[in-house]
């Protein structure tokens, strides 16, 4: 299978910047990933900006129920012109992106660091399983066992990328492990 | 490519504000074309020297596209339109419209719905309104006019909205503080802007000074072309060359040589009337071009913007 390395799909990131003008200025990051949003916080006047900070390594495709909870009620009282900036892991990033566009914010109002770690969230298209931390190609799945191989087609809504099966012919074949970037 | 046009019969003249007349429309043959909230039509008009095309916000509920309802403001510096339509225009007569077009409608995906109308700008909400109540739609309007001369439908939405509706009427020194009604509102909140430049602008600028997300702010303004000094423009297709006077717009210019551009808004932001300029500098007056389009003086938007000079040369 060929696959195209200029893949459009996978997201682009660029360092956040403050918007100076907000109501709320929202920070939400992965304990180890704090250091990208430092800078941007301590811009921001104290009573317009919250921060919420959360473990890293939760199961996947679900944040821990607490922070979930807690920015589901930040946001339903936040006003119209909040901003939100998010630092930690490629799934978190979009774990928190995706439970912001349900209460109603638009991705202008939301900035996304560049992931702290190359490790992705991988989704097993045969069986659905969510995998977190796969650093490599082809991957087994934890779900179904199949060897999949890892794409760069991102699905936005997982915050994962797609995971196919490569040996389907033979799954006897060995395949060479890839470094993922 | 011309827009065909659809003859009317007014069915009824309805006086809604002091300045301001309701004109019912129907189709002289068959059915009018269904439209969706927002939708505009420009109704076109055989002024005394030339056409006039002016375009009017359906005021109507799309529920029921079987007539249309337009109301129009006398402007007291009309260009012909208004004052025809004010005072040329009875019951039983024919008129010629374009069939409808939308550029002003609403997301329904938002969470809530924030409608701001300056004076005759509440003709697009007049077909929000039904269509956001059947949708149970969150929704407010603030409604800013004039009580000796604009305010039209305002006991009718008084009734249907309740404290939905704030009202503000200037001759009674009723302020709009646009600072509080934009920032109560939560995520999701689109507005919505329709009325005069100024409260356009005034709107824009207060949402964008505390921070609103641009993408959530939707503005729709029917500024009539503003006159300016006579030009030739020489059309280098038809091997035409035609004056245009100070108070004709370059696109009416064009229409009444008998050349077709499409065109939607003609208040310079739809850009579809786009036309290409091979010599001659240009007074850009639309807001549809961005400052590069401009400054490189390639492209004219004939609707509103006019030469800069005595004369323009079009790729036309
Ligand atoms: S007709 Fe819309 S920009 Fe000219």
């Amino acid at each position: 299978m060929q696959i195209d390395p200029s893949i459009k799909s996978r997201p682009k990131y660029v360092a956040p910047e403050l918007v100076a003008s907000a109501g709320l200025q929202l920070f939400v990051s992965e304990s180890d990933a704090g250091h990208l949003l430092e800078p941007l916080y301590r811009q921001c006047s104290e009573s317009g900006a919250q921060w919420l900070v959360a473990e890293p390594g939760n199961a996947p495709g679900t944040l821990a129920d607490s922070l979930s909870g807690y920015l589901q009620r930040v946001l339903s009282d936040a006003p119209v012109t909040t901003r939100l900036y998010v630092a930690g892991s490629e799934g978190f990033l979009w774990d928190i992106r995706n439970q912001a566009l349900s209460a109603g914010l638009v991705d202008e109002q939301i900035q996304l660091a560049p992931p702290v770690t190359k490790a992705r969230r991988l989704f097993c298209t045969h069986c659905y399983t969510l995998m977190e931390g796969v650093t490599s190609s082809p991957h087994t799945c934890s779900g179904c066992g199949r060897l999949l191989l890892v794409r760069d087609h991102f699905a936005r809504l997982h915050g994962a990328y797609v995971g196919v099966q490569i040996n389907a012919e033979d799954p006897e074949e060995q395949l060479e492990q890839e470094v993922l970037q | 490519m011309s827009i065909d046009s659809i003859p009317v019969r007014v069915m009824a003249i309805e006086q809604v504000a002091p300045l301001i007349r309701e004109f019912k429309l129907e189709a002289i043959e068959g059915k009018l074309p269904a439209f969706s909230p927002g939708s505009h039509v420009q109704v076109i008009m055989p002024g005394e020297a030339r056409e006039i095309r002016n375009a009017y916000s359906l005021c109507s509920d799309p529920a029921m596209p079987r007539r249309y309802s337009i109301a129009v403001r006398l402007q007291e510096d009309s260009r012909g339109g208004s004052s025809f339509m004010h005072g040329e225009v009875n019951v039983g007569d024919e008129l010629a419209i374009t069939p409808p077009a939308n550029l002003f409608a609403p997301v329904m995906a938002a969470r809530k719905h924030l409608l701001i109308a300056g004076g005759v700008g509440i003709t697009p909400f007049m077909s929000y309104i039904p269509e956001l109540k059947r949708q149970g739609a969150e929704f407010e309007l603030h409604y800013l006019y004039r009580g000796s001369q604009t305010g039209a439908y305002l006991d009718q939405l008084q009734q249907q909205l309740g404290s939905a509706l704030h009202r503000y009427d200037s001759g009674q020194g009723n302020k709009c503080d646009l600072s509080t009604v934009l920032s109560d509102q939560g995520p999701g909140t689109h507005v919505y802007i329709c009325g005069p430049e100024s409260l356009i602008e005034g709107v824009c600028s207060t949402a964008k000074a505390l921070g609103w997300p641009e993408s959530l702010i939707h503005y729709e303004a029917f500024a009539a072309p503003e006159p300016g000094e006579p030009f030739k423009a020489q059309l280098t297709r038809s091997g035409k060359t035609l004056d245009v006077a100070a108070d004709e717009s370059l696109l009416e210019a064009l229409e009444r040589e008998g050349i077709a551009v499409p065109n939607l808004c003609r208040g310079g932001v739809c850009g579809q009337c786009a036309t290409p300029v091979i010599e001659g500098a240009v007074e850009h007056r639309d807001e549809f071009l961005s400052a590069d389009e401009k400054a490189n003086g390639g492209c004219i938007m004939p609707c509103v913007s006019r030469a800069a000079g005595k004369h323009l040369t079009l790729d036309i």
